[in-house]
């Protein structure tokens, strides 16, 4: 039996015996559809931290590229990531997404519009179901890099992502430690993404946690880079290049998640194969060592203040 | 039927994966898998049965396939079909925007859009009167059954039948609705809409199909836990047999030698049930099978839809 199928397996029964109990109690049979969706996203979810931790987890004992006293401050990083990949984030995010993308889709059509596809765009796509998945995986990939490479320009967006390069023990764990607010701000980026080319066919959900994998083995406090391969998918060196404190703030390099190619292609690339502490010298220590409310509240003061800041500079705001 | 060396097929609509499985039913072993972009769910057969419209929601299409084979011939843009239907008298084509809250009235030579009702939330199943004059809707998450007038394009009613309204069969002069938050169906009077009879089947009864000689009525039941097919009488609506069918049964399919192929939700495979023995076997297919339709459908007299097996 495949892997896809054996979790999807796994993931009927979750369904059956433990969801649309719930939904069959509640009144909510309408979601019995949907609710399958979000077994899957679970059982693959789960799967993908046991994955991650089983590979670096080893990786990080054998060759780090430091070593910590303790390890206090990865415990909240750990809690961020079951957070995002298996608890409340991604069935709140499915429903969000959800409603917002069928409320959107439906004021186009009443406009006469049908919302494409990235296949019924390029129809030569459609039997070529991995070709498609890869094209997604790219333009996706590269809506990510400007995000990213964005969130470091404003002074506001950044100071919400300081959060993200606070963390002075960066291991796999630091992939999903961002600001709520940033996180919503990915999904409206996303969502619009997804009203131009439609969204990812579910297919190769095995894919997505591969490449959902390499962004989290690139936060790994490990030394190792991909040699001659260095080019294809961040490494942990490029990544944690990026996270280094010279590099923190708003004039950065190594913005990819998955594809360096953005980084090349846009000149921020830096192949430099050294290993530099991270963090962010400028940040609250609440942001860098303080539990997940403390972090997320210094998160939004900073957010509040730079938004002061930037538009006194834009003299849109009191007389500076 | 034109092609007579080809093997009978059954095809399998994976809702959750955007593929379409062609299984050979002598040998029950998937032939091929073909595209469709996001989410084929329910399919209706064109007046000419030369092609088997299959609907893909979340894609925005009308997937065509040649019903006798399973080979792909294009698609057609059109809005969130999620269930489909041909009036009885082929004039019209109406689909269930399930996402969208829309019931779109298509002409069904050109797929020209004629009347755009917005009844209620999450249109779900649907039926007509034989006489073409009336289509009845559920709302799955309104908890109603509506009815429009296809002479003058108007709405007729829209009453509570229960809660998550889901499969609808025009029956003797009734509409049956299959109420998956309840654990049975209900009788509804077509004129008024008013509810005539309750009848219990199994919790999460979800669609309703008849049988070739209308000898027998089966309700999928897709409720927690341990899933079932309720066989009924179709005239006095008694469950005669159960079959515990796991993996949430949806659409089914009665083949020439009376086996019930019942697409396995949650359990990614086909069933082929014996309803003399109750034992089936299961054919491994994709993510989420919704829609099935076999080849050998083809054979049968009148207007052949999912849901009436005739
Ligand atoms: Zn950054
Ligand atoms: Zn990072």
């Amino acid at each position: 039996m495949s892997l896809d199928r054996l979790f999807s397996i796994i993931a009927g029964y979750m369904e059956q015996w433990v969801v649309v109990p719930v939904l069959f109690r509640f009144h909510w049979m309408a979601w019995d559809d949907l609710a399958f969706d979000w077994c899957l996203i679970c059982v693959y979810g789960l799967f993908a931290v046991f994955v991650t931790y089983a590979v670096c987890l080893p990786l990080e004992y054998w060759r780090p590229v430091e070593r910590w006293p303790n390890k206090k401050a990865v415990a909240v990083d750990v809690f961020y990531t079951l957070l995002n990949r298996v608890g409340v984030v991604p069935i709140v995010t499915f429903v969000l997404f959800y409603q917002a993308q069928t409320w959107t889709t439906g004021f186009l059509v009443e406009r006469g519009y049908i919302p494409p596809t990235l296949e019924s765009l390029v129809p030569f796509l459609l039997d070529r179901p991995l070709l498609t998945f890869l094209i997604y995986a790219l333009i996706l990939d590269c809506a990510d890099y400007w995000r990213h490479r964005l969130s470091h320009s404003f002074r506001w967006w950044y100071a919400l992502h300081a959060l993200h390069h606070a963390q002075r023990q960066m291991s796999f764990w630091s992939d999903d430690r961002n600001h709520l607010l940033d996180d919503t701000i990915s999904f409206l980026w996303f969502f619009v993404i997804g009203l131009i080319i439609g969204i990812p066919p579910l297919q190769f959900p095995l894919l997505v946690l591969g490449l959902k994998f390499v962004e989290s083995l690139s936060h790994a406090n490990i030394r190792l880079s991909f040699g001659p391969l260095e080019w294809l998918f961040v490494s942990p060196r490029f990544h944690r290049f990026h996270h280094g404190l010279r590099a923190a703030g708003r004039h950065s390099c190594n913005y990819a998640s998955v594809f360096p190619v953005w980084d090349i292609l846009f000149r921020t690339a830096d192949f430099r194969d050294e290993y530099l502490p991270t963090g962010d010298a400028k940040a609250p220590e609440a942001l860098a060592t303080g539990g997940y409310m403390a972090q997320q509240a210094t998160g939004l003061k900073l957010f509040w203040q730079a938004l002061g800041k930037s538009w006194a500079s834009l003299g849109i705001g009191r007389a500076a | 039927m034109a092609d007579s060396g080809a093997p009978p097929v059954a095809i399998v609509l994976n809702s959750g994966e955007g593929t379409v499985s062609v299984i050979d039913t002598v040998t029950r072993q998937v032939i091929r898998t073909e595209p469709a972009y996001r989410e084929p769910s329910h399919w209706a057969l064109t007046p000419d049965r030369q092609r088997l419209l299959v609907a893909d929601a979340s894609g925005n299409a009308l997937f065509i396939y040649d019903p006798s084979t399973g080979a792909p011939m294009g698609h057609k843009r059109i809005a969130d079909p999620y269930q489909i239907g041909y009036t009885p008298n082929n004039r019209y084509f109406v689909v269930n925007a399930l996402r969208l809250d829309f019931v779109d009235v298509y002409d069904g030579a050109d797929f020209s859009l004629v009347k755009r009702f917005k009844p209620g939330r999450w249109p779900s199943h649907l039926d007509f009167s034989p006489d073409s004059r009336w289509s009845f809707n559920s709302m799955q998450n309104s908890d109603t059954l509506c009815s429009f007038d296809l002479v003058n394009m108007t709405q007729r009613w829209s009453v509570k039948v229960g809660t998550t309204p889901a499969g609808v069969l025009w029956l003797n002069g009734r509409v049956i609705v299959c109420l998956m938050g309840e654990g049975g169906i209900v009788e509804v009077d077509p004129i008024r809409g008013g509810i005539t009879h309750f009848q219990k089947t199994g919790d999460g009864a979800h669609n309703i199909f008849l049988d070739e000689r209308r000898h027998i009525l089966y309700v999928s039941n897709r409720g927690p836990g341990q899933t079932s097919l309720t066989a009924l009488d179709p005239v006095t609506l008694q469950p005669v047999r159960t079959y515990p069918i796991p993996g949430g049964p949806d659409d089914i399919a009665i083949d020439p030698e009376g086996n019930i192929w019942i697409a396995q939700r949650f359990a990614e495979s086909v069933a082929v049930l014996d309803p003399q023995t109750g034992e089936y076997s299961t054919i491994p297919v994709g993510r989420s099978p919704h829609g099935i339709f076999l080849s050998s459908m083809l054979r049968q007299q009148g207007q052949v839809t999912a849901e009436r097996l005739l």
